[in-house]
């Protein structure tokens, strides 16, 4: 059963409110045949998930989720051992600093050679009762836009096949965004509403720490928000977008959607954000929460400035978003002047509410990443209730932000309409940031 | 409206050291900082330091700040204090030890009534501590001391509330003898001191060095139970997570004892009953965590997190607390709160020069005991 807003081509749908909120928390209803997310687990046994990665090595996301799984991770006060037992992997590349076959070994938990041996464990049906995909990380192509083909679109759909195959579903998670090409993100999302299965996605930045801890109540007035991050396009840009998004989607009356965005580099970039004083004024506001702001050697601090952000960073791109209901994103990539995530939001009475979304990043600063710790909690409470912590149809907006970002530096930092990312949304009543 | 900036800033420096509080903190009075969401412009209108000749000379970093800012250089001690607004002094190094002879020359040749704010220890033993704390009075002139770690955030966010029910606390630091030390005292004593009652004083010490900290931990003589969840905050345990970036339960594999090298631990009772313990475990984590028993048996823990290198964004807080001591004349924390700390290195150093295991301070009067606000 498709989706009625949709072709044959998966031409995006424009998700309502009201449609939203009938697949997160209505009566479920699968497609013919199916049976909703029945565990596979016998009584008083834990319930299982399997691990679909591409390379396991470390510092690998797989490796971050993996070891979390086996070893557990530190949280709310304790050493907390996930109640989920990780019961099978499949790995698409073995690498010669590989630690999977280690990590197998050592745990006793099967290596499989298809995605769909390691979620039946080799049997005829489906054997777990989560699936976790961890496409990030391996060496896969890249297109002529210069975003790296990750497979997790394959990975979903082998997984969906299973599914398929063995009449039953179970919650799935799939790291970062969804895929390169929209319509695959949206086929992916469609297919766990046929199928009435939890999809969970997305990046850590939503559910790490704050500092300061700061909870956006939901219905916000909020206008406009600021991101500031530093990496690669159709790399970090993600994150940046997740770091916004769950701050914007709690504004009054949810997320409406995108209507068009537009990337800028160099002098166009710089010039609108000086002659946009309100931007201007929440950009700087989004830099004040910096751990990382760059100084000129042999000083501690530095001011920041506009002509010495764009020494710092010759190749800062901005990424400015309109959305469907007035609403304004920004993000920013400053490498080579941050190496941090922090965000700046303007209420409409004025009020600016500024935080950094705080990354632990080893091995520079710490020797885990914890920021992982919080997500993988999130995809166990996934797992274990069958309902989503939070809507994938955050990711599916960011993943469509992300292409569509690509999309305009492609076209030499073209404004593009983006009527296909209509995607309305209401989050999650409880944040689900790390504050505990 | 930004208050009108104030007049006249003299720091006294032993000399400007990258990384170091003297450079970090002095970059923030001259340059203004990031705090709450927006940039602090400096809040004085100059800035002079008085540094021994040979630190003008190191590195060009003085020279270098005087022809970018206009800091001022004045070589006579007198001179740079006579007409401060306020002074800042900034010993040498981590603030470990103190610059008895800088802070006790900022009081006495600064004008009356001036703020005097000390990075680090306030001195090297209780007796000085005292002395340069009647000094001030003496003066009228208000004086603070305090470091980094004070105004240092945590992970998860939470303050302990004043007059909270609690029964014991542990902190895990790393560290040399000495910084390791002085570390756990600026971790400990912030959260503590506002138990019911507030801070009442120090009783005994207990010092436990080597292999025996963990037999004694089996007789109760510190919390070992406490550990599990100190070192759950962590986001840096050694041995396996560095080779293979796998996480670890240090506490529940039993390998807590095995990959600290050269531990040490201080057990310190209070007067009310209150028992604290400082941990300083090289080569277990790599950040600084406590945790805190309340009377009804719940554990508080957190991370006290250290923003990165080089920014050490920790600094740019402790640069606020001191903005505003400068601007109100009113410290953040108690005065007391630096005597106690002066007065646990100092005590800390003594037995373990003396190869003791114990301090009996049961005698000592008065005894340092404060309310924090």
């Amino acid at each position: 059963m498709r989706d009625e807003n949709t072709n044959e081509n998966a031409v995006p749908p424009r998700w309502t409110r009201r449609q939203f909120l009938g697949t997160l928390g209505g009566a479920a209803v699968a497609a013919p045949g199916f049976s909703i997310a029945q565990p596979a687990a016998r009584p008083n046994s834990p319930k299982t998930v399997a691990i679909i990665a591409t390379k396991v090595a470390k510092y690998s996301h797989a490796q971050h989720f993996i070891d979390r799984f086996l070893e557990g991770y530190g949280w709310q006060g304790k050493h907390h051992r996930p109640s989920l037992r990780l019961a099978s992997l499949y790995v698409d590349q073995f690498p010669e600093n590989d630690l999977a076959r280690e990590r197998s070994k050592r745990h006793n938990v099967p290596i499989y050679p298809s995605i769909a041996e390691a979620l039946t464990r080799g049997g005829s049906k489906l054997a777990v009762d989560g699936v976790i995909i961890i496409a990030e990380h391996g060496d896969y192509p890249k297109n002529e836009k210069g975003q790296k083909l990750y497979p997790r679109y394959r990975f979903f759909k082998e997984t969906v096949k299973v599914f398929e195959d063995s009449g039953r579903a179970v919650p799935v998670f799939n790291d970062k965004h969804l895929s390169t090409d929209w319509r695959e993100c949206v086929e992916m999302v469609e297919d766990s509403r046929r199928l009435n299965f939890a999809f969970l996605a997305g990046s850590s930045l939503p559910v790490t720490w704050r500092i300061p801890s700061i909870e956006l109540p939901l219905e916000t007035e909020l206008e406009h928000s600021v991101g500031v991050c530093y990496g690669g396009v159709d790399s970090y840009d993600f994150h940046g977008y997740e770091t916004a998004q769950c701050m914007s989607e709690r504004r009054a009356g949810g997320e409406a959607g995108v209507k068009a965005l537009q990337a800028l580099k160099g002098d166009e970039l710089w010039t609108r954000v000086e002659r946009d004083k309100p931007l201007a004024e929440l950009f700087f506001g989004a830099l004040a929460r910096s751990h990382s702001l760059k100084s000129p050697p042999g000083y501690s601090v530095w001011k920041p400035s506009i002509p010495w952000i764009r020494k710092c960073s010759p190749d800062a791109t901005g990424f400015f978003i309109e959305h469907l209901d007035g609403f304004r994103t920004t993000q920013f990539l400053l490498n080579g002047y941050v190496r941090d995530f922090t965000y700046a939001g303007r209420k409409q009475n004025g009020e600016i509410l500024s935080c950094q979304m705080q990354l632990p990043m080893p091995p520079s600063n710490t020797t885990l990443a914890d920021f992982f710790n919080p997500l993988v909690n999130n995809i166990e409470q996934t797992i274990l209730t069958g309902r989503a912590t939070y809507p994938v149809e955050r990711t599916l907006l960011t993943s469509g932000i992300t292409i569509a970002g690509v999309d305009s530096l492609h076209a030499g930092q073209k404004e593009l309409e983006t009527p296909h990312l209509s995607v309305a949304y209401r989050p999650a009543e409880t944040s689900t940031y790390w504050r505990a | 409206m930004a208050p009108p900036p104030q007049r006249k800033l003299t720091v006294l420096l032993d000399a400007l050291e990258p990384g170091q509080p003297s450079q970090q903190l002095l970059d923030r009075f001259l340059i203004g900082y990031p705090a709450d969401g927006k940039w602090n412009a400096p809040a004085f209108k100059s800035i002079t330091v008085h540094a021994p000749r040979e630190a003008w000379k190191a590195d060009g970093g003085l020279g270098r700040r005087a022809k970018d800012f206009g800091l001022n250089r004045e070589d006579a001690p007198a001179k740079a204090l006579q007409d401060a607004s306020a002074v800042l002094v900034i010993p040498r190094g981590n603030g470990v030890t103190a610059n008895e002879a800088a802070t006790e020359a900022a009081i006495e040749a600064s004008p009356e009534n001036t703020p005097i704010f000390v990075h680090g220890s306030l001195a090297n033993s209780l007796q000085d501590a005292r002395r340069l704390t009647g000094l001030a009075v003496n003066r009228k002139s208000p004086l603070a001391a305090g470091m980094q770690l004070n105004t240092a955030g945590r992970l998860p966010a939470f303050e302990i509330p004043l007059d909270s029910q609690l029964k014991e606390a542990l902190v895990v630091v790393q560290g040399s003898f000495g910084s390791g030390e002085y570390a756990g005292i600026h971790c400990l004593l912030p959260l503590i001191e506002r138990r019911a009652g507030g801070e009442s004083g120090i009783k005994r010490i207990y010092r436990y060095q080597g292999p025996i900290l963990w037999g004694v931990a089996r007789s109760g003589r510190w919390p070992r139970r406490l550990l599990a969840p100190a070192l759950s905050r962590s986001h840096s345990p050694q041995g396996d997570p560095v080779a293979d970036g796998r996480t670890q339960d240090l506490v529940g594999l039993g390998l807590v004892e095995k990959l600290a090298s050269a531990p040490r631990g201080w057990v310190v009772e209070h007067r009310d009953g209150f028992r604290s313990t400082i941990l300083i475990l090289d080569g277990v984590v790599a950040d600084f965590n406590f945790a805190i028993e309340r009377k009804d048996g719940s554990v508080l823990s957190a991370q006290i997190h250290q923003p990165p290198k080089p920014n050490e964004e920790n600094y740019s807080r402790l640069a606020a607390a001191i903005d505003r001591f400068f601007a109100s004349g009113k410290a953040h924390w108690p005065l007391e709160r630096s005597l106690l700390a002066a007065h646990l290195q100092s005590a800390f150093l003594n037995l373990s020069l003396l190869g003791g295991n114990v301090s009996d301070l049961s005698a000592m009067k008065p005894p340092i005991a404060y309310r924090t606000n």
